[in-house]
C-alpha cells in the first residue's frame, strides 16, 4: 500500500510544471490558475480538457495516470454499493471523497453529490497529487520497470 | 442503410493487426474524385486506428476525434493513390485510446499523426455494435470494393470580417443533410472532426496567403496542424463562427490559431504551422 499522505512541499515542487501543462491544455492565462482553482468551474474546462491535461501530465513528468480509475482510487476500500447508490455518492462515499480530495474547500461538495460531478471537484492541486501517487506508485518496491 | 460504410469510410482493407497495439491496412482514392484532402487522409489514419481499438473492447466502446498533438502533412495526395496505412496504440482503456499513425503512398510518407487521444464513448449510441464486428471480420478478411466515398458536397466558410494578413473571420453553416451523416454516425449523426478542420484550413490558407510572401518564388503552404482539440459534438444544421489569426510569421515560418464557436461555446481549436515552398 502506497502512503496517501501527500506534504505541501511534495505539491509546491510540482505545482508550476502542472500549472503551466494546465494553461497550455485549455488555454488559459497562468495566472488564472491557481492550486484551488477548479478546471470545470473556474476555467470552463471539459471532459475532453481532462483527457488532454491528463495526457500532457503523463509525458511531462514520465508517469501513467489511470484515468477510469480515478474514481476508484478515491474510493479507496469502500465497495461501489457502499460508496454510491444510483450513481449519487453516500454519505460513507462523501466523508471518503471529503479526505481523498482534503484541497477541495468542504463548501464544494454538494449534498447529493452525483459520481459524474466528482470531476467538477478537480482543482490544480488534485492533478499535482494525481502526479505525485503515480511517482510513487512506480518507485514502489515491486513496481514493474517502465516500458 | 445504403451509405453505411461507405460515403465516410477511408479504410478498405486490414492487412495486419495485434489486438490493441496495432494495425495496418490501405485505402484507394477512388480516381473520379477531383481531390482528397490532408484531413481526409488524417481521418482515414484515425479510422483504422477506431478499428483496433473498437476490436479491443469488443466493438462496445469506440473512439471519437478528441486531440491531436501534430499532424504533420508531407506531401499531398492525388485520386487514385492507394494510401497505406498504419497506426500504432500507446493505450486503450475504457476512456481513452491514445495513438499515432502514418499514411504512406508507394512507400513515401503523406501524413504523420502524433500524440492523438480520442476519447471512448459507448457505440451502441452510434452505431450497431454487431454491424461494426461484422465490418471488421470483412475488412480483415477480402475487404471492401474501393470507391464507396463519392466525394465531399461544397463545404466553404463565407468570409465576414477580420484584417487583411492579420485575421479572418468567417461563418459556416453545418449542411442539415449530406450522405456522410448516415455513416458518421448511422445512429447519432456528427459533423466530422476532420472536416471542421477541412473548412478552418481553407480559411487558414486563405489568410496565409495575405502575409507577405516568404520570398520572391514562395509561398506559404501548411505543413503541421499542433494541438487540434475537438471539444464538442457538431450536429447536422448548426452555425459555426471560425476565427483564424496570425501569432507568429517569421522568416521561415507563420503561425495561425484558430478557434471555431458554436452557439454556445468553444468546439475545435488548433495552431496551424505554415511553411515557406517554391511555387511550381
Amino acid at each position: 500500500m502506497i502512503d496517501t499522505t501527500i506534504t505541501k512541499e511534495e505539491i509546491v515542487a510540482i505545482l508550476p510544471k502542472v500549472a503551466e501543462i494546465i494553461a497550455a491544455a485549455l488555454p488559459c492565462d497562468l495566472e488564472r490558475v491557481k492550486p484551488e482553482t477548479s478546471l470545470i468551474n473556474d476555467l470552463d474546462a471539459q471532459s475532453v480538457d481532462f483527457l488532454d491535461v491528463v495526457f500532457r501530465l503523463e509525458r511531462a513528468f514520465k508517469v501513467k495516470i489511470p484515468r477510469g480509475k480515478i474514481v476508484k482510487e478515491a474510493r479507496g476500500d469502500l465497495s461501489e454499493s457502499e460508496f454510491d447508490q444510483g450513481g449519487v455518492v453516500s454519505d460513507a462515499g462523501l466523508a471518503r471523497l471529503k479526505t481523498f480530495l482534503s484541497e477541495v474547500p468542504p463548501e464544494r461538495f454538494a449534498s447529493p453529490l452525483k459520481v459524474a460531478d466528482i470531476p467538477r471537484l478537480f482543482t490544480t492541486e488534485t492533478f499535482c497529487k494525481m502526479v505525485i501517487r503515480q511517482q510513487r506508485a512506480a518507485t514502489a518496491p515491486g513496481a514493474a520497470a517502465p516500458s | 442503410m445504403v451509405n453505411h460504410f461507405r460515403a465516410f469510410s477511408f479504410v478498405d482493407r486490414i492487412t495486419s493487426v495485434q489486438a490493441g497495439v496495432r494495425i495496418g491496412g490501405d485505402y484507394a482514392i477512388p480516381p473520379v474524385l477531383e481531390s482528397f484532402p490532408g484531413s481526409l487522409v488524417a481521418e482515414a489514419v484515425g479510422q483504422l486506428a477506431a478499428w483496433v481499438a473498437m476490436a479491443a473492447h469488443n466493438f462496445e466502446r469506440r473512439p471519437i476525434a478528441g486531440l491531436a498533438g501534430s499532424i504533420e502533412l508531407l506531401a499531398p495526395v492525388q485520386p487514385g493513390q492507394v494510401l497505406a496505412l498504419a497506426a500504432e496504440l500507446e493505450s486503450a482503456d475504457e476512456d481513452a485510446v491514445a495513438y499515432g499513425g502514418t499514411a504512406r503512398v508507394d512507400g513515401v510518407p503523406v501524413i504523420r499523426l502524433q500524440d492523438c487521444v480520442g476519447p471512448m464513448v459507448p457505440v451502441d449510441e452510434f452505431d450497431n455494435p454487431q454491424a461494426l464486428r461484422d465490418r471488421f471480420a470483412f475488412l480483415c478478411g477480402s475487404g471492401a470494393s474501393p470507391g464507396g466515398f463519392g466525394g465531399l458536397p461544397v463545404l466553404a466558410a463565407e468570409r465576414n470580417g477580420g484584417e487583411i494578413g492579420r485575421r479572418a473571420t468567417a461563418v459556416f453553416q453545418v449542411p442539415a443533410s449530406a450522405a456522410f451523416f448516415a455513416d458518421h454516425f448511422p445512429r447519432r449523426p456528427v459533423f466530422p472532426g476532420s472536416l471542421i478542420m477541412h473548412v478552418n484550413l481553407q480559411l487558414a490558407s486563405a489568410l496565409a496567403q495575405e502575409l507577405s510572401p516568404p520570398g520572391p518564388t514562395a509561398r506559404w503552404v501548411l505543413r503541421e496542424v499542433l494541438d487540434m482539440k475537438l471539444r464538442a459534438f457538431i450536429a447536422p444544421g448548426e452555425s459555426l463562427n471560425l476565427e483564424v489569426r496570425v501569432s507568429d510569421c517569421l522568416a521561415g515560418s507563420a503561425t495561425l490559431a484558430m478557434e471555431t464557436r458554436n452557439a454556445r461555446e468553444i468546439v475545435a481549436t488548433a495552431r496551424l504551422l505554415f511553411m515557406p515552398e517554391e511555387r511550381p
